[in-house]
């Protein structure tokens, strides 16, 4: 039986008071790779957003090993020390450069002395592929390459979980299938628990174990299981319809 | 044009294909057609783009409306297609629109105090949150630093020569009006007063607003949109010990010295009117002054400073971390900043003005 590493118990939240998601449980496990995927307005970003502690919910629970993560600020600051986030954007620092901005959570953190911080984030860095862009300014690298040291810097104090933001968004297929191969070997090698939000079917097929399915008009899971069966034995029109497009449609 | 219109007794024939830069030449046969009962007559047209099938549906339905209706014919399906798309838009009856009432004005009146109070409220929260992060958290100090060498040194040349002109001004123009009655020794020590006691400060202040609350305003507002701040918080920063209360420091620091050396620019702003136009020697104009000065005028500007710089890094801190939404709020952002700012550092020295005129050793009403 797999480790529970994130419970998320009657979830309800949204904007403004307005509900983007309803009563919502689910269930992370250790080591596993899963994919949050949904139509534009499901609910995916303000899962995340739910998850990551970037908003109250309106009602519910998420432990994060079986700690509510809201239960104190101090539960919100230990679950945030575990884990590593990839923003859309790779949402680097404009003011440092690319292995600075790796550095961060190691200057901020940990004690390490100024050439270890250096050596830790040139082995993440090599591991992303970037090494040859550590001094980089961050505004003047491609997007993919941006990308790549964000994860770099996600994954810079060895985390638990990673979370992807649309890690393919404004990628094309072949930088997107590159930077897919680097989280999963980054699963692989590390055991790392990823949960990751993508529409890019590709990706989705290429990378997840396991697949949730959000709906706007339901505000919540229409559908979990591995993406390969949801996409030939599912019976909903709204998960096969979401399967059958071909992708980037 | 590619195609060609030709305009045969009461039938427009419009053969080939058309497209919005054919749009004046049809419009013109269209309207040359009006007021009769004109049939269009597509039945040669190999093609025709939105924009000339709007213009023509708009004439057709118009001539309906005036009684003598147009007719359309020869419609090939691409273009029947397009013209039903219209008839169906037509069809739709539009959202009313909400005709402006007395409530609605009232509304409108209750969520702007509504939307000020939020503000208000925020900031006053925000400020206890800035405090509480600047005694608990650590001292960044190349942060700081770098705010200080932005707000600070890098302010020193806009801070001196605009302090010094209003000292010339004001030299000038007070000299004028006293040298009418013969009293224009008098004008060092009310230069020196109003540069020491309010203008110095407060131009200070207007520039530092300016400058570097409108900036903070639009760096946070920036790293917002582009998810920085998001990325700070989930790898466990702490927001206010990182982004703010080095900006706070660094302007608590600079301010007082930037107004030091405004009130030094002023006054000889005004050595240099009262030399120019008044033929003052320059050793009576520094004689008046350290007459009429006392230490406290120069220490209170150093506590203005402090005040005001408070006011502009969190003020504008704030109105960068309140942005929502993409770039054209971080715009908003920095311009209330700079508003919200100036309209509190008055504020505050209307009421530091009232406590000036009790404290200051010498001064009774």
């Amino acid at each position: 039986m797999m480790e529970k590493i994130i419970q998320v118990d009657s979830l309800t939240g949204g904007y403004d008071g307005s509900i983007v998601l309803e009563n919502i449980n689910m269930d992370v496990y250790k080591g596993e790779v899963l994919v949050i995927v949904g139509r534009s307005g499901c609910g995916k970003s303000t899962t995340i957003n739910y998850l990551l502690g970037l908003q109250k919910p309106y009602s519910g629970r998420i432990l994060f090993d079986g700690v509510d993560i809201w239960s104190s600020p101090q539960a919100l600051n230990a679950a945030r020390r575990r884990w590593g986030v990839l923003f859309q954007s790779g949402a680097l620092l404009g003011n440092y450069n690319v292995i600075e901005n790796v550095m961060l959570p190691l200057m901020e953190f940990t004690s390490l002395s100024r050439g270890e911080m250096m050596d830790v984030a040139l082995s993440k860095l090599e591991i992303v592929g970037m090494e040859h862009a550590a001094y980089e300014n961050p505004l003047e690298i491609s997007g993919g390459m941006q990308k790549r040291a964000g994860l770099a810097r996600a994954m810079v104090l060895d985390p638990e979980v990673l979370f992807f933001d649309e890690p393919s968004a404004g990628l094309d297929p072949v930088t997107s299938g590159e930077l897919d191969e680097t989280i999963l070997s980054v699963n692989r090698s590390m055991g790392t628990t990823l949960i990751i939000v993508t529409h890019e079917l590709a990706s989705i097929f290429a990378i997840s174990d396991r697949v949730i399915m959000l709906d706007p008009e339901e505000h919540g899971i229409i559908a979990t299981g591995a993406a390969r069966d949801l996409a030939d034995n599912s019976k909903d029109p709204r998960v096969r319809s979401f399967f059958g497009r071909k992708n980037g449609e | 044009m590619s195609g060609a219109i030709v305009k045969k007794g009461n039938t427009i024939m419009l053969s080939g294909r058309f497209t919005v830069g054919d749009l004046k030449e049809i419009t013109s046969v269209l309207e040359a057609g009006s007021g009769k009962r004109m049939i269009i007559d597509l039945s040669h047209c190999d093609s025709i783009d939105t924009c000339v099938a709007a213009r023509i549906w708009s004439t057709v339905e118009g001539s309906r409306e005036a009684g003598l209706p147009m007719e359309l014919q020869g419609l090939n399906p691409d273009t029947q297609a397009i013209f039903a798309r219209f008839k169906t838009i037509d069809e739709k009856p539009l959202k009313p629109i909400p005709k402006p009432t007395l409530l609605y004005n009232f509304e409108d009146i209750g969520d702007k105090v509504l939307a000020t109070w939020d503000t208000v409220y925020g900031l006053a929260q925000f400020t206890v949150n800035s405090f509480k992060a600047l005694f608990s958290g650590k001292f960044r100090g190349s942060i700081t630093a770098y705010y200080m060498e932005q707000s600070g040194v890098m302010a020193i040349p806009i801070v001196v020569t605009l302090n010094w002109l209003m000292g010339v001004v004001l030299g000038y123009q007070a000299g004028y009006q006293m040298s009418q009655f013969g009293g224009e020794l008098f004008m060092p020590a009310l230069l020196a007063y109003s540069i020491c006691w309010e203008i110095a400060p407060m131009m200070t202040a207007v520039l530092v607003a300016g400058r570097s609350g409108s900036a903070f305003a639009a760096e946070i507002g920036t790293m917002k949109v582009r998810q920085e701040l998001d990325a700070l918080e989930v790898m466990g920063f702490n927001l206010f010990g990182y982004i703010v209360t080095p900006k706070m420091i660094a302007l608590f620091l600079v301010m007082p010295l930037l107004i030091t050396a405004a009130n030094f620019a002023g006054m000889a702003g005004g050595l240099a009117a009262g030399g120019i136009f008044l033929k003052m020697p320059a050793v009576v104009y520094i004689a008046e002054v350290k007459k009429a000065l006392i230490p406290f005028d120069l220490y209170w500007g150093i506590v203005k400073g402090l005040f005001y710089s408070t006011i502009i890094s969190v003020t504008g801190s704030y109105m960068g971390m309140r942005v929502r939404g993409g770039p054209a709020s971080v715009g908003r952002a920095t311009t209330s900043a700079v508003v919200v700012s100036i309209f509190l550092v008055i504020l505050v020295d209307a009421l530091l003005s009232l406590l000036f005129i009790h404290i200051r050793p010498g001064l009774t009403l």
